[in-house]
């Protein structure tokens, strides 16, 4: 017994030895073989891909498409920058200039660059295009069929460097679908597909790449991929801006939060794609290599997304305007940011997102007309609007944050914002009261005597800093007096948010460029001619099924002016006042993305002082980026 | 009854120190509603402050107290579990005792219904159930489906014992002497069959609890009861360990450790006990 | 020998019933998922830019289309077993077009080489130890053994992945915390990878095996302590067996019986895969897969593991309750 004990121990203890001292410490997470000072890593936030040897973009669900698939290896004509851009926001990428449409916008010509190559030496012509549109026309199962089909009546290919697409009806922002805001209709290419039978069933492995890099490796179990700078670089529409840094790319799934925290302590993962705000702090804390957007807080890159309570305004109480801005005024966005963000937001009380240079064109124009809008509730009249909410946030920081919290008034303006609507529980209640509810000790009462209930649903850890935003307002409801309750939609919520199966939601019904200013972005899909019937699914992005006939006019305004047209913003300043009259959302604040990046082995990342792109992994407009990378030492 | 637990208190380490743990859970479970604070709001003292004279246990990032939110927790999973046990041993002891003393076709049936029960994967089950149901999915009605789907294998074991009782020969005695089945039963069987059903019964409790922590760490829960799971997982949200807000796991992980060590020693000890053997040895009497 | 073999007939059908209305009751709760594939599908097609509402109702009948999800319930219900019957689960909706049957044999190895080897090792560790600490009752390692198994076997499993992870990934960072092999390294029988999954596996395995042999030596030790009172071990004890041949022969073997059933059952659960293991350290195997299938809807997917994991246990179960009556004379193969 004795023996047979002692030979277990030994054996123990030889296999931990063996272990413990049979790799060398450093080469844990990264790649054995390639130098670690020419290999950029960086997370896809799609995670471990199902199908990993699935490249064919162009067939729905197949495979990923943050891998660095769009990223780094695929092109397409235009791109906008969601911040300043290298060279100004639109850049003109596999076309040469700008799209030029006929008078009423039915015809869209395109001129293309000269000189760019695929990746296996045959060269990029109008026949690519043409051959995007028309294999996608033809197999209506693919990505971007049904876009194509809709507006594309016919598309010729008059010479290699020409396209001349003819719409079936009147569409000044046709380009868009071309033009990259994270994603845009890529160019297949021709003599590949050519050969296809099934373009839904190929899977495009390797994939032959338009823009600077190829497929070097990747995981059959879909948790890494890594991708190759080409020999002809120069023969890239991003090749323009010089050679790119990182000879490596590797897009990895770095697992739950805390590993990507620990990731980047070790050095193993240069750029994470988002955090929770507390693993930023963290990093900001223990790592003085670890950079982000902001210099200190908020630390976190503002998305041109807005978030905020969307009601689902075919609800028989959302219905009602008085009960929507009563619920708006009962909100304080101080306890809600430091709720959901720990402070670290950047807010917006209009319904447009607080970034890219919206604030120049809309946020500090129109605050005049803010401060001075008033509500009427029948018996009282009220100016909402609280300029300085975002210094009150400030000074809320300032004791536990110290130093990292700005001072300077520009400085506090460009992190946290604004203003936003102030607490205001009377006028709240004078609202209700208008539209037929009554307080029963303190409990709300619909105008039939049933309490009233409001489930605002959230996404759960899918999306926890929105969880935490919607649990914090739903506390805020309750204690006036509302029976709210939060709902945990978990992986339930792309369903339910197009069945309209909600009374109201945290997410985003506004996403616009950021570098542009055009709001038709999203605006476009707001047109009472896409609402849906109650019960029946809403297509993006009117998530609060509103419409109204002012809107309808603005809208149809727009389509007639071209993209570039000043007009636009105008235009964009009677859209903003409407909506905030009328609230069937309540704006909150822009959707930070805590993007950290690590200098220990690339620097020349972009950040708010120096804002050549946008660093957020997944969107193709980061390629920029690798342009700009260089080594650290 | 009270010798007993005289006894076992005097004799036995395991008891008493399983009794004190248990105690102690019950008590901060008990403490629970004298919480100053609603049990679910957020943001009412200053978040991340450290053990401290006015935080015995520090506070957690979302501003809760988290010696109150922990009394709620516990409250909460203790009750889960209990119910969980108590119901599913409804079942299986009804199928088990069936089984095991009808025989025959009834054996038959009911052993293919349970070991169909055996083998459906609960996990994948659980979070069906989750998506279908979603904010009707309350800690009650998820006490109620896992309570359905975990009393096959313990309804095995009562029924091996049911069947060994049988044919044993104090039960033919038993019939002989005119004794009538339901005193069988009561007088003659149930003290072979309870502290079966007893052990089952923590272990039961361990078993749900275990589950309704892993299911709560994924985010399968119901997000207006705290539990222990609860507590874990929103400090997960908010990645607390590498964020170096220890105390808001640490204390739930201890607790919960401590209610399993707890009811896993009476279960032990209690078993032994009942087996007049073990307990003279431990007395100090008969052999060792 | 007739009545082993009328057992064994008896039992294999009872093996073809049980996995049969089980997959019925999966087939049954996945279809009743809320979460429609097409809708998912859609808004991560939609994702950028505006797409008309027609454009959008096209792609809702091109892909119910695709997905076969067409036709009334009861032409899936057939088509679904017709399949099933030829080992197709059909393609996997979220990951369109591979097929179901190619993403669960691409991670059933790592789930199974995972969770196969620590089930064993805990199994066959913790019995060891677990009867030697029933016998020699007053062993100071072996109690202070027990006592670690006793405060390990109640902490929640992701605890102690967790820590794990933090000691020796972060704190003195000597072992890979994520994935199953090191990146860049090719799949296939060389060494190199041999030794990189092997090098991943470490610290997942560690972490079940320190969870997983508590309760078997526990176990183990309360059944032991019970036999050594028994009169046939008195009995050998007095007449001089020797040691070794004691625990062997009389003890061990008489104790296995309800470890062995024990064993049956957790080797069963293998196929449930180990979520949070996969999930803390990143490794490929069917646990992982399960979920990413529920939150996206894929009914195909979950359908296809969820039979794989109830097939894995009544089989499991099924050789145990064959291969035992042969192993232990005691007992009776009932009629």
């Amino acid at each position: 017994m004795r023996r047979l004990y002692t030979a277990f121990l030994a054996t123990v203890m030889a296999l931990s030895l063996v272990t413990l001292f049979s790799k060398n410490v450093e080469a844990q997470g990264i790649p054995q073989n390639i130098p670690r000072k020419e290999l950029l890593i960086l997370e896809n936030p799609e995670g471990t891909i199902k199908n990993a040897g699935w490249f064919n973009i162009w067939a729905i669900n197949a495979g990923s498409q943050s891998n660095g698939l769009q990223q780094a290896a695929l092109d397409t004509l235009w791109y906008i920058d969601p911040e300043k851009g290298i060279d100004g926001a639109w850049d003109n990428s596999l076309a040469a200039d700008k799209p030029i449409y006929n008078a009423d916008f039915t015809e869209m010509r395109v001129k293309l660059r000269k000189g760019i190559f695929w990746s296996d030496g045959v060269e990029f012509t109008s026949a690519d295009v043409k051959a995007t549109v028309d294999i996608q026309i033809k197999n209506p199962n693919m990505r971007f069929s049904a876009v194509l089909r809709n507006n594309v009546a016919s598309v010729d290919a008059p010479d290699a460097e020409t396209v001349i697409f003819k719409l079936h009806k009147p569409n000044s922002r046709f380009h868009t679908n071309f033009t990259v805001r994270w994603g845009a209709i890529w160019i297949l290419p021709k003599h590949v597909f050519d050969k296809v039978e099934d373009p839904t069933k190929f899977d495009f492995n390797k994939p032959v790449s338009l823009s600077a890099y190829t497929l070097h490796s990747f995981d059959p179990d879909g948790k890494w991929y890594i991708w190759q700078l080409r020999e002809d670089w120069q023969r890239t529409s991003l090749g323009r801006y010089g050679k790119p840094g990182p000879k490596y790319l590797a897009y990895v799934d770095p697992g739950p939060p805390e590993k990507r925290v620990i990731a980047q302590l070790n050095h193993e993962l240069d750029v994470i794609h988002d955090i929770a705000p507390e693993g930023m702090f963290t990093l900001a804390k223990q790592s003085k290599s670890t950079k982000a957007w902001f210099k200190g807080f908020p630390y976190g890159h503002p998305d041109p997304t807005l978030a905020g309570v969307i009601f689902n305004t075919q609800n028989e109480h959302l219905k009602n305007r008085d009960v929507r801005w009563a619920l708006a005024l009962m909100i304080d966005i101080r306890a809600v940011t430091m709720a959901a963000y720990r402070g670290a937001a950047t807010i917006s009380a209009i319904p447009v997102p607080p970034t890219g240079i919206h604030p120049d064109a809309y946020h500090k124009p129109l605050e005049a007309w803010v401060k001075d809008f008033e509500i009427d509730t029948g018996k009282s009249k009220h100016k909402p609007y609280d300029p300085n909410v975002s210094k009150q946030i400030a000074d809320m920081l300032r004791p536990s944050m110290g130093d990292q919290i700005p001072k300077d008034d520009k400085e506090i303006k460009d992190s946290f914002g604004l203003g936003w609507w102030k607490t205001n529980l009377e006028a709240a209640t004078e609202l209700l009261e208008r539209a037929g509810y009554r307080k029963q000790a303190n409990q709300w009462m619909t105008p039939d005597g049933k309490p009233f209930t409001v489930r605002l649903m959230v996404e759960g850890d899918l999306r926890p800093v929105m969880t935490r935003a919607g649990t914090m307002i739903v506390q805020q409801w309750k204690q006036a007096g509302i029976d709210a309750r939060v709902d945990v939609a978990q992986g339930t919520l792309l369903t339910r948010r197009s069945a309209g199966d909600f009374d109201a939601f945290i997410g985003w019904s506004v996403e616009t460029w950021g570098g542009h200013q055009d709001l038709s972005y999203f605006m476009d899909s707001w047109h009472s001619a896409f609402l849906a019937e109650p019960g029946k699914p809403q297509p993006l992005r009117n998530w609060q099924r509103w419409s109204h006939p002012e809107l309808d006019g603005i809208i149809e305004k727009i389509r007639k002016i071209g993209f570039d047209d000043p007009k636009g913003i105008e235009l964009g300043h009677d859209y903003v006042k409407l909506v905030t009259r009328e609230m069937p959302f309540i704006p909150l604040m822009a959707y930070n993305v805590f993007t950290a990046m690590d200098h220990t082995y690339w620097t020349g990342f972009p950040t708010s002082d120096n804002p050549y792109a946008n660093p957020v992994t997944n969107w193709g407009n980061s390629r920029y980026m690798f342009v700009k990378l260089k080594p650290a030492n | 009854m009270k010798r007993i637990i005289f006894d076992l208190l005097k004799y036995n380490n395991e008891f008493r120190i399983g009794v004190f743990l248990i105690l102690i859970v019950v008590t901060m479970a008990g403490l629970s509603f004298f919480s100053p604070y609603p049990p679910n709001d957020v943001f009412v003292v200053p978040p991340d402050a450290p053990p401290s004279a006015d935080y015995w246990l520090g506070t957690t990032s979302r501003g809760q107290d988290v010696f109150w939110q922990l009394s709620i927790a516990i409250r909460n999973t203790l009750a889960f579990g209990l119910l969980v046990a108590l119901l599913s041993r409804v079942i299986s002891i009804v199928v088990g005792l069936s089984s095991g003393y009808l025989g025959g076709w009834v054996d038959r049936v009911l052993m293919a219904i349970n070991d169909t029960f055996i083998v459906i994967p609960l996990f994948p089950i659980l979070i069906l159930f989750y998506f279908v149901l979603r904010d009707s999915m309350s800690t009650i009605l998820l006490a109620l489906i896992m309570s359905s789907l975990g009393w096959a294998y313990d309804s095995r074991l009562i029924r091996s014992v049911a069947m060994s009782l049988k044919t044993r020969e104090f039960t033919g005695t038993s019939v002989f002497s005119g004794m009538t089945i339901f005193e069988i039963l009561r007088r003659e069987h149930l003290p072979y069959v309870l502290p079966i059903i007893f052990s089952t019964t923590l272990n039961n409790m361990n078993w749900s609890i275990g589950l309704e922590v892993t299911l709560a760490v994924l985010g399968f829960m119901d997000i207006n009861t705290p539990t222990i799971g609860g507590m874990i997982y929103w400090a997960n949200q908010h990645t607390a360990i590498v964020a170096g807000i220890w105390w808001w796991v640490t204390f739930p992980v201890i607790t919960v450790v401590a209610t399993f060590v707890g009811l896993y020693l009476i279960a032990v000890s209690i078993n032994e006990y009942i087996d007049p053997r073990s307990r003279l040895s431990r007395m100090g009497g008969g052999q060792s | 020998m007739p009545a082993y073999f009328n057992f064994a007939i008896k039992r294999l059908w009872q093996f073809v019933l049980v996995v049969f209305i089980g997959i019925n009751i999966a087939y049954v709760i996945t279809h009743v998922t809320p979460i429609d594939p097409v809708e998912q599908s859609i808004s991560a097609v939609t994702s950028f830019g505006n797409t008309s509402p027609e454009a959008i109702a096209d792609m809702r009948r091109s892909l119910q289309e695709l997905y076969g999800l067409k036709g009334d319930w009861i032409e899936q219900y057939i088509s679904f077993w017709r399949r099933i019957l030829q080992a197709d689960f059909g393609p996997s909706l979220s990951a369109f077009p591979a097929p179901v049957t190619s993403l669960i044999a691409r991670a059933l190895p790592w789930t199974f080489g995972l969770l196969a080897f620590t089930t064993l090792v805990s199994w066959s560790v913790g019995n060891l130890l677990g009867a030697l600490a029933g016998y020699y009752r007053n062993n100071r390692s072996l109690k202070f053994f027990g006592v670690l198994a006793m405060a390990l076997h109640p902490v929640p499993y992701y605890i102690v992945a967790l820590s794990l992870m933090i000691v020796f990934g972060f704190i003195w960072p000597v072992l890979p915390i994520t994935g199953g092999s090191a990146m860049d390294v090719q799949q296939g029988w060389n060494w190199q990878f041999v030794a990189s999954v092997f090098h991943h596996s470490v610290l997942p395995a560690l972490s079940l095996i320190m969870i997983g042999i508590g309760s078997w030596f526990l176990g183990m030790r309360s059944l032991v302590s019970n036999i050594i009172t028994e009169d046939y071990v008195v009995y050998a004890e007095i007449g001089g067996v020797a040691q070794s041949r004691m625990m062997g022969s009389y003890i061990i073997r008489n104790a296995l019986a309800p470890q062995v059933t024990g064993l049956a059952m957790s080797l069963g659960g293998i196929f449930n895969g180990a979520v949070i293991t996969e999930k803390i350290f990143g490794y490929p195997g069917l646990g992982s897969l399960l979920v990413d299938g529920v939150y996206a809807g894929d009914y195909g997917l979950v359908l296809g593991v969820t039979s794989i994991a109830i097939i894995g246990v009544s089989l499991s179960v099924l050789v145990i309750d064959l291969i035992y009556p042969l192993i232990d004379p005691r007992v009776q193969v009932a009629s």
